[in-house]
Formats: structure tokens, C-alpha cells, sequence
């Protein structure tokens, strides 16, 4: 246990990343959207697919003015389940659909509550008070640019920081060493030999602290930014048409794998957004090709942990209501993904020594005197580690 | 006198005659840590260290300066819906090689299969699974599996060889020349029917089937008796007395995992409830059943007429039945025969022995004791075992006389397990077109001109009806990996038919229900059904019990001249269809605890009498030579020899292991049996090393499989078991008792309804990725299962009472591993279990050496991608059957047991997402899933309901060692023997 201790005391890195990592999440927050209902801004996420609130034509038409034109109790079920208008034969639903190329609106799992929200957030014309993030490319494109450029510059400087100041502090050490020898031997400056001693001592550690440092992110890939196939921009499907993470990560709340999304579900939306506004018709024509060659597109894969490091997605999103955020950074300001944290174990532990679990899950009744801790008050919050997170078999099997 | 338990027969002489201690030779020298003299002083000098010092160095230079490897997330273009990377996807099938019935499910990560579960829905097999149907899964990534079809000697394409086989079928058939289809006992109803099928096609196709171990006098039998060739279905449950001879049927006899199912349910004792059968067993070698006999008889195999025929009249003269001459048998069969008496309607007498006089007698028997209609169901036949011996000797005839013209070999491979081999073998040269359907090229296939390789039956669709009105589905769960097609889709195509057999078997089903007046509107709600659930349970043709014609019984003297052998089937490899599936060559016997070879068991006094020694090496018939095993239990004047080994063509592992002993068949009576033919004996100087986990785990004599007897156990529940009271008060710690909070795992082994199957040694070697170490390891002591069945003996050594033992970590509270790692890489979890982190283990192995019990497992080499361990775990394909979830250990890391961690994981994250608590029953280790008798429990101590909790507050309840006050999580229940006091 002594040793386990030992082993994990890094800590101060890690709390300066995910400071920084936190850091990150707060300013882009700050930049989301606050409409009326945060439910339907999520809810709209799967509506923006193929409707545009204001400008041109996606695969549905634009919402804009579309409460002025439709009654709401028709727009409520036409939302719910439009096959079933049409095939009822309603003669605004069937016209709608034959306007848009015969292409049926999937039904929705929404109450009328939802859809009213939903309605209201239409007419605010999708942004509300102050923001300027809309559903709509164009009138963000430069807002968004200006941001990201910062924000990859912070990235960027983040990462050549790290590396500068390791490289430094290990030449200035060396030299250090080499100048008090060279001292010592030949020139004779300093008449007291015990300082050049305890110099040479000093200069010694901080070198092996940083080559201790440098040999544990061996085989880690911190800052790992690999070129993909397809020049994929998460910043604008993640960050500019803010669709849901899990749209198209569909496992992530699943399975033990996040999934990369397999090619029909590109094709979804972009069946009909053949061409985008930063590389045109390139990138998306090979989704295409992948599709007519029956080619399975080989993404290079970022996040990497090592085989006997057991993680799983569902875990930690499902059950332990992490945001996807927390591990892999500011995805949505990022154009082709990079690795933000570490994933070290130590980085691992930190979190588990830290963050609350959800115990009010049923599941946890059995555990009878962490009821009785939280019950009486004596446990203000109960963390991973208090249901034994920092265990070994927790990860490794 | 206190019970003598031994391990070996080296500690059986030293507890009786102390002389032999002094006199005896020294144990033999084990070189330090089973390392051998190579390993010890090496061959490397001054100079091969510096060479290797500067090459590390050198290379550690250049993989620093490399960049890490760029690694590929290929996602599906289409996802199924149905399937999801990283969550398992099971699959109803059924397990059916031509012998073994099981319906499984299959479990898939990724479309692939990598485990085989029981399936619950089944009524025969409910849920039970045998050590060869959890291995089968491997058999799939075999890499001697065929890639295409064969044309001669070398490969070919479906095309080709489709428009040959045809055009010479076609020309054979209108000639009317005599075509063979030889097959395996098919079970399909609409195999059956494709095959009615094809013989329309071709009328000059003869269909004939064919078992390697056949048991057609059971039929025969039947036949006379009640006037229906069958076999009938045996209900062990309802027998409160059971009488086998010969029967291996907690083993290998005709549907050996439903009898254990049925057998051990009644070996269930609980509080208030007593209830148990008793199991006699008359035997020519020790085998599994008779290693759970309550009394247990020796007998030679000429020996089985006359007792059971002194049974008979035993019993004829008590219910006033006609009584027969019978020869004077050394047996006393009085005890069996008033026990019987009591049971009248409630016991249960068969025979394995295939033999038609003895069978009538089985049957005369047991209609004395009125157990037709309730022990044997004559209504719901047996539907394996179809093969006849007779049609199979015409055919080698025919064949050698030139009147067979064609040959199609399905499942089948006489030209290894028929008698009179090197006749069939003749015979197949004269034939003009030999076809076989073989997945690999076996000795049948390498004769063939044409193999149309089969896919494996992972791969392939079929329909079961093991008994009567009892279907199974098999479906595949996975494509076929390489270029195959299943034999009935080749049937097909050489009908011309324009299907594919899964269409093909839903549209027989559809008439077929039509024909029965079934409702078929709603078929495909039906269909779905019977594929979702893998099992269903309809009777179409409801049959009457047929009355009883006796026959005339007549049993001859016994011979009391020469040595009779006895072959059998070993539960690893049974009739040599495994002998390349490396799990089971490597899986311990459970009797002499001998892995990778086969051997003849001599009995002890022989033995002695002969001055043979384990290993030696004997000439049988003057023909082969094979190395002894001393068999305690084995009775004088026999010996017996397991089939299956000796395969010239069966894959990289299984080639050349052991000898063929086919031949000795005992063919005289017209029926193929195992038993009866006289060998002849010689020693040589030779010794074979035989690889035997047996003195490795010695645990020096302590009463660690505590037994009793039943009318003590009804006395005092505690019987057999007063030492657990007195180290439970005795027991006192300096450590604090640790208190869980929630989950505590636990595990409870009944040792009296465990029957040692060793199933769940291959079911956890499956789950766990438990490398195959082969042959010398072994013999090292390297043994890697995380789960290992300890076997003993006790008493007498020539009929002794056997003991079998599961053991894995035992997961103590206060585990003498964790305190001596020094780097902490095994530790104890909130939830019981001793953890073992792999990454962190430098491999001192201070746990190993500290560990009471020896579970831990230490990994000397890299058994993966490790070309001198030419198992499964060096190829592409072998490696497929690894389970993702569970990590392949590195080279010095310790392993052992971890209560199927992942398991535990996966269940509770699966109750934490559906927002419940875990139901006692949801959480199964490997063992504890499949464990046939349902001797093996898991579940959580926490739990005051749960199974486990139960069985704890037993009287039974001991724990291996306990004096040690390890506090293991896992415990054991005394085994009771049901014999009188």
C-alpha cells in the first residue's frame, strides 16, 4: 500500500491539466448557446440534421416562420410521427412531402410539452439573448474562426510549454553539472568544493526528476494529433452544427467502446450535404467512395490505452455521468482530434479518488453502512474510491 | 483406524509399510524450481552476455527513437443494429459432433464466437455443457482446417469440383451402381429428409450410418423385447437405486451431460432434505461414474454376464419370475439385488456393454423391477447411436469384393476408427469416386478424391432431435471463415435444387407442421421463437409404452485365463475427433490426472507382479508399445487403454499422440464393443515420460475432502466434519476482521454432487485465456488452469473410494500471497477478491511459494506468438478465440483464479444501468455457469438469501486448510456417500 502511494504521487501535473482541461470547458461554455429550455436546444440537435432555423434548405425545409404557417396541434403530430399523416392522407402532409423529394421526417419520441419548447426555441429563431451561435453555418463561420484560432493557439502553446520548459530545465542541468566538473577539476574558481558538490547533487536530481518524468510518458501519447484519411472536423460538426456526441458515437452509452461511427451514419446527413464550406466536395466524396467501393474508412485511432487497462464507455458515461469532455478536451474547438490528457494512470486515479458517484442508483442500496455514513451525515459525498475505484481488478483483468 | 487418503500409490505404500520408506529409492532429484539442467547452468558465457548487453543496449536505442505505433479504428460501413462493438451477442445453437449432444448458446464479441454456454431453454442438456462441447469452440480455429474443397492432393474450387462429383454420380446412377453415403448418426429431421431427397435424386445411393463406438445392441435388444429398435430415454432423477455396469454415463455414455444433470440432482442435500440415490457400479476399469459409486465392484469384462444374470435371478426368485441357468459368479449381487427390490419401479439397471445377450438381460431386468414407464421411457426414444455394425461390415465387404462404385463419407473417418481398419482402407482403393466431407484432412479424407470441406458447425444451420419430440436449432455465429459449405448445402446442389439448406429447413418445417395439422399461420413468429430459444419441446407422434416379450437370457462362464482389455473414451478427447484441439490433450484426466497421451492402465497387483514401474513401457499383442499408468481400482486381470490417440492426420497438436487401439475392438458377437478382447502383455527396458499432474499438488495427507457417510450425516449434519469446529474456535488473529460493506463474493463446491467432469477447467480455460503449455512443461510442473481438479484415493488401493476436488484461489481474507509481494501487485479488493495486477508483478514469486493452496500460476515463457509452443496460440486464427475482455499475461507475471473479474464487472455494470440491485443467480463464474451437477455456487456472502449464504450455514461447510485461518471466500460441503453405516 506504502508503495501504491508512491507510485501515483504525481498528483501536481495532473491537477494542472485538469485545471487547464476545466479551464477549457468553462470558456467554451460560455460560448454555447443559453436558450430558454436546454432540452430543446438538445432535442433540436437531431432536428438541425436535415433543417436549417434560418438560411438555406437542408433536406428539410427552413423552420423559419414555420409556427406562422402551420397550425401547432398539426405541426405537434406532423413532429411525432409524419408516415403516419401522410399514409392518414392529410393533404398539408402529403404536400410537404412530395415537396421534399418524397423524404419522410422519422417520427420522434417527443410529448406535446417537448414539442411546444421545441416550437417556442424555433421562434426565437434558435439563439436567444446575447448568443450568436445558431444552427446556422454561415453567420457563425466568423465568430467561430476567431475563437478557434485562439483557442488552438492556447492548445498549441500548451503543449510546446510543456516540452520547452522540460528541454530547458534538463540542458540548464546538464550544463550546470558540467561547469561545476569542469570547476572542480580544472579551473578552481570556487575555493569551496562542497558547494560545487551540493550544486552538482541538485542539478543531479532535477535531471533524474526530469528524465523520471519523461521515461513514465513513454508510450503515452499526450498531444497525439494524427492526420485521418478524411479530413474530418469535429469544430464544425461538434462545435458549429452542435450535434449531439452521441449521435454519432451511438455505443458510447452502451458498450465498453465509444464507437467510431461506421459510414451510413455519415451518409445520414451527408446523402444530401454533399459539399462543405472548408474543403468543399473533397473530403465528403470520399465518404462516397468508402460507400460504393464497400471500403470501410481506416481512421487512425487516437485515444490509445494500453491492453491491460480495462475502459468502459458505458461506465463512466452512463452510470458515472461523465461528460465526454472530461477525458477527451475541448473536442468541439478542435478540427482534426488531439489527445489532451495523458491518460496515465495517474491521471485515471485522481478522478476516481475525486468524483461523486450517483448513489442514488438503486444498485448501491446493498451497500448498507455507506447508507448509514450518508444518511447520518458523516459522508458528505460518496466517491469512486469509496466503492473501491482505486482497486487494481477495477481496470486490470 | 482413521481413513487413509493418498495421492499417489509411491504415498499409498509409505502410510502402510513403513519399511518401504527406509528401503526405497530417493525421491527423485527435481532440479531447483522444476527448472531442468539447460535452463540451470545455460550454454551462454562471458562473451554472450556482452554480445547481449550491447545489443539490448542498441535496440532499447532504437525503439526510443521510433515513434509509437500508428493504430486503426476500422468501424462497420453498416452497422447491424443488432450489433454493437464491445457487447456480446449469444446465439442458440446446438453442439452435435456425430456422438455428443448438447444445445448451447454461443457467445460472439464481434461476430466472433469465443465461448460456449449451456443453453437453459434446452430440456435435455438445461443448461449443462461438457468438457468437449466448451472446447469445441477452438475446433473452429484450428488450423488444420481445409480452405476450399480438395481434388486429390491439392486444392481446388467448388466449381470444379462440384461439376465431377455430379457428372460421376449421374453416371453411376444410371449404370445402377451401388453408391454409398456413410455417415455419422444424423439427428436432424431435415438432414433426414434432404437425404430421403437426394436417394430420390440418385436411386442407386445406399445411406448407411455409422458410430465409432456404437451401441446397437441396445436397439437390438429393444427390438426383441418390445418390438421398437431403439434406445430409450433414461430418467436417472426418478432411480432412487441405479446398477451400471459398464455404463459410463456421468462420462461418455449416450447422453452423458443430461445423466450428470439428472444424477447429481439427486445428490443435493440441504437442510431438511436427505433425499439421495445410491449408485451401484460393477466395472472393468475405473471410470468417472464408477469414481462416484456409492459401492463400486470390480469385475472383468467376461465377468458381466454372469453377475448380471445372477442379479436377475436373484430378483426373478424374490418376484416370482422365470429364473435361468447361470453360471457360478464370484460377485455377491445379494446387496444390489435387495436394494433394488426395495426401489421396485424407482431404480434404474444399464449397461454399457455392447452385447446383445447382456442387454436382454439389462432388459428382462428391469422389467421385473416394473422401471418401464418411469425410470426408461420407451415413448421417447434416443435418437443418437443409430449406427449398425452389420451394414458397416457389408459395406467393407461389398467395397473389397468392387460392388461399391462411389463412396460419400460424411462425419465419419472409418479409415482411423474402424476395427478392421486396413480392410476399409483396401477397400477404398477399389472404388471409383470417394468423397469425403471432412473439415480437416483426416485419414478418411486423405484417401478421398474429392474433400468438400464441411464449415464447422459454428458455421452451419441444422436442426436436432436428440430424443424424441425434443428439436434444437443450430444456427451459425459466424460466416464460414474460409471457402466451405456445409455438407447438406452440397447434398443440395448435387440434387440440383436451387436453395440454400437454411431456406431449405424452413420450408421443410412449414409442411412439416402443415402435415401434423400444426397451426402454421403465425410460422414465423414460430420460427423466430425456435431460433431465439434454441430449444423447443413438441411431441408429434404420441407412441404407446409397448408391452414386454420376454426373451431367452443365457450368460457364459467368465474366462479366468489372460488379460482382458477394456478401451474406453477419455472425457477430454473421446473417440479421437479432438485429437488436435490442444485444450483438451492438455486437460487432465480426471482419474489418473494424465495429460497428452495415452497409456494402459495396469492394475496394482499386476503391476507388482510384473515389477512394472509408472512409465514403463510394455509391447501390447506383441504389436504397439504404450507406457503404463498403475491404475488403483483397476480389477486383476484386465487393462485398459483409452481410444482416439494415435491419429496420423490430425493437426500440428494431436499427430502422433499415443496409438491407435481401434483394432482391439471385441467384434466376435457381430456387435463392436469396447471390451472383451484378450491381449498379451510384455514388459520392455523402455520408459515414456508421461506428463501426470498427480504428485505436483500433494497435499501431504490432511483431510482436505472430508466425507461421511449418509446415515451419519442424517445423525449429525456436521459428521465427517468435527475438525471445521474445532479450528473455527481456535482460529485467533492479530489482524483486523474485515468487515465488507455490500458485496462480499463467495463460492461454495459441493464435493457430493461434484463428479469431476473437468468441464469447468476447459470452461475457465476459455474464459480466461489460459495458454496450452504442452507436454514438458507440464512435466515441470508448470501446470497453467487457473482451475485444477484434485483427485484422491483412499483405502483400498485395488477398489479404492475416489475423491474429486475443484481448486482455484481460494480468495482468503487474510491470504498469505498479499503479504509477501513486494511491490503490491496482489492485494485485496472491497469485494473479497485477492486481485492480481499483472503490469505491476515482477515475478519474484514469493506468492507461489507462499500460497497454501498452490493456485498461482507463473508465466516461465511467452506462450503467445511463441512459435515454440505450437498450439493455437501462435497463429492468426488460434488467436481468435481469445476472450477481449480478459488480457493475455506477459512472461513473468503471475496468474491465477479471479473469480471471472469481468463477469463480476460486467453484471454489475449492467444493474447499475438498469438503476436495480443484483438478483442472486445473475452473477456466474465460468466454472459455476457450466458445472453440469451444479456441484460449483457463486453469488455474493453478503447476500443472506443467496445460494451461497445458504450452503455456508450448512453443517458441511469446511474450508481447504482452515486450520491455517486463511479465511478463504470459498468453501467446501463434506461429500456423503449413501452407504450404510
Amino acid at each position: 500500500m506504502i508503495l501504491n502511494g508512491f507510485l501515483l504521487k504525481n498528483p501536481l501535473r495532473v491537477k494542472g491539466f485538469l485545471l487547464i482541461g476545466l479551464l477549457l470547458f468553462f470558456l467554451s461554455n460560455s460560448f454555447i448557446s443559453f436558450s430558454q429550455s436546454a432540452e430543446a436546444e438538445k432535442n433540436f440537435a437531431v432536428c438541425k440534421v436535415c433543417h436549417n432555423i434560418d438560411g438555406p434548405k437542408l433536406i428539410g425545409p427552413t423552420l423559419k416562420g414555420v409556427t406562422e404557417r402551420r397550425e401547432e396541434a398539426w405541426l405537434i403530430k406532423f413532429i411525432q410521427n409524419s408516415q403516419a399523416l401522410i399514409d392518414a392522407g392529410d393533404p398539408v402532409a402529403v404536400k410537404v412531402w412530395e415537396e421534399n423529394n418524397k423524404i419522410p421526417m422519422p417520427p420522434n419520441a417527443l410529448n406535446e410539452e417537448q414539442i411546444k419548447d421545441l416550437l417556442l426555441y424555433i421562434e426565437a429563431g434558435g439563439k436567444v439573448a446575447g448568443s450568436e451561435v445558431t444552427a446556422e453555418v454561415a453567420v457563425e463561420e466568423e465568430h467561430a474562426i476567431s475563437y478557434d484560432e485562439a483557442t488552438e493557439e492556447f492548445l498549441a502553446e500548451m503543449k510546446s510549454n510543456d516540452y520547452r520548459h522540460m528541454q530547458a530545465t534538463f540542458i540548464a542541468m546538464i550544463i550546470l553539472i558540467l561547469v561545476s566538473l569542469f570547476d572542480l577539476v580544472v579551473t578552481k574558481f570556487v575555493t569551496q568544493k562542497w558547494i560545487l558538490i551540493v550544486i552538482m547533487m541538485i542539478a543531479l536530481i532535477v535531471s533524474g526528476e526530469v528524465v523520471f518524468v519523461e521515461a513514465t510518458n513513454l508510450g503515452r501519447q499526450q498531444y497525439y494529433q494524427p492526420e485521418q484519411p478524411i479530413w474530418f472536423s469535429h469544430k464544425v460538426h461538434s462545435g458549429q452544427n452542435q450535434i449531439d456526441c452521441q449521435y454519432c458515437h451511438f455505443t458510447a452509452d452502451k458498450s465498453m467502446h465509444a464507437g467510431i461511427p461506421p459510414v451510413q451514419v455519415c451518409l445520414n446527413c451527408h446523402n444530401q450535404v454533399r459539399k462543405g464550406k472548408i474543403t468543399g466536395t473533397v473530403e465528403i466524396d470520399k465518404i462516397h467512395a468508402a460507400w460504393n467501393d464497400k471500403k470501410p474508412i481506416e481512421w487512425v485511432k487516437v485515444h490509445n490505452l494500453p491492453d491491460h487497462a480495462y475502459f468502459n464507455h458505458a461506465q463512466h458515461v452512463n452510470v458515472g455521468k461523465v461528460e465526454c469532455n472530461d477525458c477527451h478536451g475541448p473536442v468541439e474547438k478542435m478540427d482534426e482530434i488531439m489527445q489532451v490528457n495523458d491518460l496515465g494512470m495517474g491521471w485515471c486515479v485522481a478522478c476516481h479518488r475525486d468524483r461523486e458517484i450517483q448513489f442514488s442508483n438503486k444498485f448501491y442500496e446493498q451497500y448498507t453502512q455507506l447508507q448509514e455514513a450518508v444518511s447520518s451525515g458523516e459522508l458528505k459525498r460518496v466517491t469512486v474510491m469509496e466503492i473501491g475505484g482505486d482497486e487494481c481488478q477495477k481496470c486490470h483483468y | 483406524m482413521e481413513k487413509q487418503y493418498w495421492q499417489s500409490l509411491e504415498e499409498y505404500k509409505e502410510l502402510n509399510e513403513p519399511s518401504v520408506l527406509e528401503s526405497k529409492e530417493p525421491r527423485p532429484e527435481f532440479s531447483v524450481e522444476g527448472l531442468d539442467e539447460s535452463e540451470i547452468k545455460g550454454t551462454s558465457s562471458r562473451r554472450d552476455f556482452l554480445k547481449m548487453l550491447g545489443f539490448s543496449v542498441g535496440t532499447v536505442a532504437l525503439v526510443s527513437s521510433c515513434q509509437m505505433p500508428v493504430r486503426k479504428a476500422i468501424p462497420l460501413l453498416n452497422q447491424p443494429e443488432d450489433l454493437t462493438p464491445g457487447i456480446p451477442n449469444y446465439y442458440a445453437s446446438t453442439f452435435f459432433d456425430g456422438t455428443d449432444y448438447c444445445s448451447i448458446l454461443v457467445k460472439t464479441r464481434e461476430s466472433r464466437p469465443i465461448k460456449i454456454e449451456g443453453n437453459e431453454m434446452s430440456e435435455i442438456t438445461k443448461g449443462a455443457t461438457s468438457a468437449r462441447v466448451q472446447a469445441s469452440v477452438l475446433n473452429l480455429y484450428d488450423d488444420a482446417r481445409l480452405k476450399k474443397p480438395w481434388q486429390g492432393e491439392v486444392e481446388s474450387s467448388w466449381n470444379s469440383v462440384d461439376r465431377e462429383i455430379m457428372m460421376a454420380l449421374k453416371s453411376h446412377s444410371q449404370r445402377n451402381r451401388k453408391v454409398v453415403l456413410l455417415t455419422s448418426t444424423i439427428i436432424s429431421p431435415t438432414t433426414k429428409e434432404l437425404i430421403k431427397e437426394f436417394i430420390t435424386a440418385y436411386p442407386n445411393i445406399e445411406w448407411i450410418q455409422y458410430d465409432a463406438v456404437s451401441y446397437s445392441s441396445i436397439r437390438k435388444a429393444n427390438e426383441l423385447n418390445f418390438g421398437k429398435s431403439v434406445i430409450p430415454y433414461y430418467n436417472f432423477d426418478k432411480a432412487n437405486v441405479i446398477v451400471g455396469f459398464n455404463a459410463d454415463f456421468l462420462g461418455n455414455w449416450i447422453l452423458p451431460v443430461t445423466f450428470t444433470k439428472q444424477f447429481s440432482s439427486r445428490r443435493k442435500l440441504t437442510v431438511g432434505n436427505s433425499d439421495m440415490n445410491r449408485l451401484y457400479q460393477f466395472e472393468s476399469r475405473l471410470s468417472l461414474t464408477g469414481s462416484n459409486a456409492d459401492y463400486r465392484i470390480g469385475i472383468r469384462p467376461s465377468d458381466e454376464g454372469a453377475v448380471l444374470l445372477n442379479l436377475y435371478n436373484e430378483i426373478a426368485k424374490a418376484v416370482g419370475g422365470q429364473t435361468y441357468n447361470a453360471p457360478a459368479a464370484s460377485i455377491d449381487v445379494k446387496k444390489a439385488a435387495a436394494d433394488l427390490l426395495k426401489n421396485k419401479g424407482k431404480s434404474l439397471v444399464v449397461s454399457g456393454t455392447n452385447d446383445l445377450s447382456i442387454q436382454l438381460i439389462v432388459n428382462a431386468i428391469n422389467s421385473l423391477l416394473g422401471n418401464y414407464g418411469t425410470t426408461i421411457d420407451l415413448t421417447r426414444p434416443i435418437n443418437l447411436k443409430q449406427g449398425d455394425e452389420e451394414d458397416m461390415q457389408r459395406l467393407v465387404k461389398e467395397m473389397n469384393e468392387g460392388k461399391v462404385y462411389g463412396l460419400l463419407a460424411h462425419n465419419v473417418n472409418p479409415a482411423y476408427d474402424f476395427p478392421d481398419r486396413s480392410s476399409f482402407k483396401s477397400g477404398m482403393k477399389k472404388v471409383a469416386l470417394t468423397v469425403s466431407f471432412a473439415e480437416t484432412r483426416d485419414e478418411t479424407a486423405q484417401l478421398c478424391d474429392f474433400v468438400c470441406t464441411s464449415s464447422n458447425y459454428l458455421e452451419s444451420w441444422d436442426d436436432s432431435e436428440p430424443v424424441l419430440g425434443s428439436f434444437s436449432f443450430t444456427q451459425p455465429a459466424i460466416r464460414p471463415i474460409f471457402n466451405t459449405r456445409q455438407f447438406q448445402d452440397s447434398l443440395i446442389k448435387w440434387i440440383g435444387l436451387k436453395v440454400d439448406y437454411s431456406t431449405y429447413m424452413e420450408e421443410y418445417w412449414k409442411a412439416m407442421l402443415d402435415q401434423h395439422e400444426e397451426d402454421v399461420n403465425n410460422f414465423d413468429e414460430f420460427w423466430n421463437k425456435f431460433k431465439h430459444d434454441g430449444a423447443i419441446h413438441h411431441v408429434f407422434d404420441q407412441t404407446d409404452q409397448p408391452g414386454f416379450t420376454p426373451h431367452e437370457l443365457k450368460a457364459v462362464a467368465s474366462k479366468s485365463e489372460g488379460i482382458e482389455v477394456v478401451l474406453y473414451e477419455k472425457l477430454a478427447i473421446g473417440t479421437g475427433k479432438y485429437t488436435n484441439n490442444p485444450w483438451l490433450l492438455e486437460m487432465p484426466d480426471p482419474i489418473t490426472t494424465a495429460t497428452w497421451d495415452n497409456y494402459v492402465c495396469v492394475p496394482v497387483g499386476y503391476a507388482d507382479q510384473m515389477g512394472l514401474k509408472h512409465e514403463d513401457v510394455v509391447k501390447v499383442n506383441g504389436e504397439f508399445e504404450l507406457p503404463v499408468i498403475i491404475q488403483p481400482g483397476q480389477p486383476q486381470g484386465t487393462v485398459a487403454i483409452a481410444l482416439g490417440y494415435g491419429r496420423t492426420s490430425a493437426g500440428k497438436a494431436g499427430t502422433g499422440v499415443g496409438k491407435n487401439v481401434y483394432h482391439l475392438m471385441n467384434t466376435r458377437k457381430g456387435y463392436a464393443d469396447v471390451s472383451g478382447t484378450t491381449v498379451t502383455i510384455e514388459k520392455t527396458a523402455k520408459s515414456f515420460p508421461l506428463a501426470c499432474t498427480q504428485t505436483h499438488h500433494n497435499m501431504e495427507g490432511r483431510p482436505l475432502a472430508r466425507e461421511t457417510t449418509l446415515p451419519e450425516y442424517k445423525a449429525d449434519p456436521g459428521s465427517g466434519n468435527a475438525q471445521h469446529k474445532i479450528d473455527d474456535k481456535d482460529n485467533v488473529t492479530l489482524y483486523a476482521k474485515i468487515d465488507y460493506d455490500g458485496i462480499h463474493w463467495g463460492m461454495t463446491i459441493d464435493l457430493t454432487s461434484c463428479t469431476g467432469c473437468g468441464n469447468c477447467i476447459i470452461a475457465c480455460q476459455s474464459e480466461n485465456n489460459v495458454a496450452v503449455i504442452g507436454k514438458d512443461q507440464i512435466r515441470k510442473r508448470r501446470v497453467m488452469h487457473w482451475l485444477r481438479l484434485d483427485r484422491y484415493y483412499s483405502s483400498d488401493p485395488d477398489n479404492p473410494d475416489v475423491y474429486h476436488m475443484p481448486v482455484m484461489c481460494q480468495h482468503c481474507d487474510n491470504a498469505p500471497c498479499e503479504n509477501v509481494c513486494p511491490v503490491a501487485a496482489t492485494n485485496h479488493s472491497a469485494e473479497g477478491l485477492n486481485q492480481m495486477a499483472y503490469n505491476r508483478c515482477i515475478g519474484t514469486r514469493y506468492c507461489v511459494n507462499n500460497c497454501p493452496y498452490k493456485v498461482r500460476r507463473f508465466n516461465w515463457y511467452d506462450f503467445v506468438n511463441n512459435n515454440k509452443f505450437d498450439y493455437n496460440l501462435n497463429s492468426d486464427l488460434g488467436k481468435m478465440v481469445l476472450n477481449p475482455d480478459v488480457i493475455v499475461r506477459q512472461r513473468g507475471v503471475v496468474e491465477k483464479c479471479s473469480l471471472c473479474v469481468q463477469r463480476l464487472q460486467e453484471v454489475k455494470l449492467t444493474a447499475k444501468m438498469e438503476n436495480r440491485a443484483i438478483v442472486d443467480g445473475e452473477v456466474q463464474t465460468a466454472c459455476s455457469q457450466s458445472c453440469p451437477a451444479g456441484a460449483i455456487q457463486f453469488g455474493n456472502l453478503k447476500d443472506e438469501k443467496s445460494v451461497v449464504s445458504q450452503n455456508n450455514k450448512e453443517g458441511r461447510m469446511y474450508h481447504l486448510l482452515e486450520y491455517l485461518h486463511t479465511l478463504p471466500s470459498t468453501s467446501y460441503l463434506t461429500m456423503v456417500r449413501n452407504r450404510d453405516a
